[in-house]
């Protein structure tokens, strides 16, 4: 690690909050380019790989967001293991109900059995890593500007 | 009913259809665990040029041990019937 990131002007909730919007890009305001490459990549492509298994629809999100955070957790419990992967459960999820509101018989179909299983694995084990990611690049932009 | 309709009803569209892979969803597990083993290690190791090896290493033995599961619990299940 170079001395230029031995103090780290980003604010460690920030680095955070980035770091869920694109998964590793945490690591990338903390001056630690590989590591931010290596995590995004794949991440993302697991997400990926898991639309690609299981269709947009393997991300269910819950039909309200506002009333009670228990109940979202207990009808939608891999919603939140998915949604840790940043927005783009949240672009996925809307083109999922937007093709479903407007287009009675839309092309767009959902999956069922294995597909569907392991879709819906790929997309949360990927959030829930990202999780991991921002738990970790938080602690180090905290701790010594991004020093391992 | 045409047998193209029928074709186009039934084709794979990506991110549209599910990928139709019943067959051997089992070898799907390999990406996943490759991935969690690839950003496990990313997250650990101080130096980025140990990762591979690491990770790779680290993926070996996950596979190893879900098969030692599998087996022990196919055997629990032929014992138990």
């Amino acid at each position: 690690m170079s001395r230029a990131h031995d103090t780290n002007p980003v604010p460690a909730p920030l680095v955070a909050l980035a770091a869920w919007l694109v998964p590793g890009s945490g690591y990338l305001l903390i001056g630690q380019r590989a590591r931010a490459l290596t995590i995004s990549i794949t991440i993302l492509l697991l997400f990926v790989l898991g639309l690609l298994i299981g269709g947009v629809k393997v991300v269910d999100p819950p039909a309200s967001y506002t009333p009670n955070p228990m109940r979202i957790i207990f009808d939608k419990p891999w919603f939140v293991g998915q949604i840790l992967a940043g927005p783009i459960t949240l672009v996925t999820a809307a083109i999922g109900k937007d093709s479903e509101d407007r287009v009675p018989s839309s092309p767009i179909y959902s999956s069922h059995a294995r597909s569907n299983e392991i879709g819906t694995l790929y997309t949360a084990v990927a959030g829930m890593l990202n999780l991991l990611a921002i738990i970790d690049v938080t602690y180090r932009a905290g701790r010594s500007g991004g020093n391992p | 009913m045409s047998p193209l309709w029928l074709l186009a009803e039934y084709s794979y569209s990506p991110f549209f259809k599910a990928a139709p892979l019943w067959g051997y969803w089992y070898l799907l597990l390999l990406p996943l665990c490759l991935a969690i083993a690839i950003v496990y290690k990313s997250i650990r190791c101080d130096s980025m040029s140990r990762v591979p090896k690491q990770a790779l290493e680290l993926f070996a033995f996950i596979i190893v041990v879900m098969v030692l599961a599998a087996g022990a619990l196919a055997a629990l299940v032929n014992i138990l019937d």
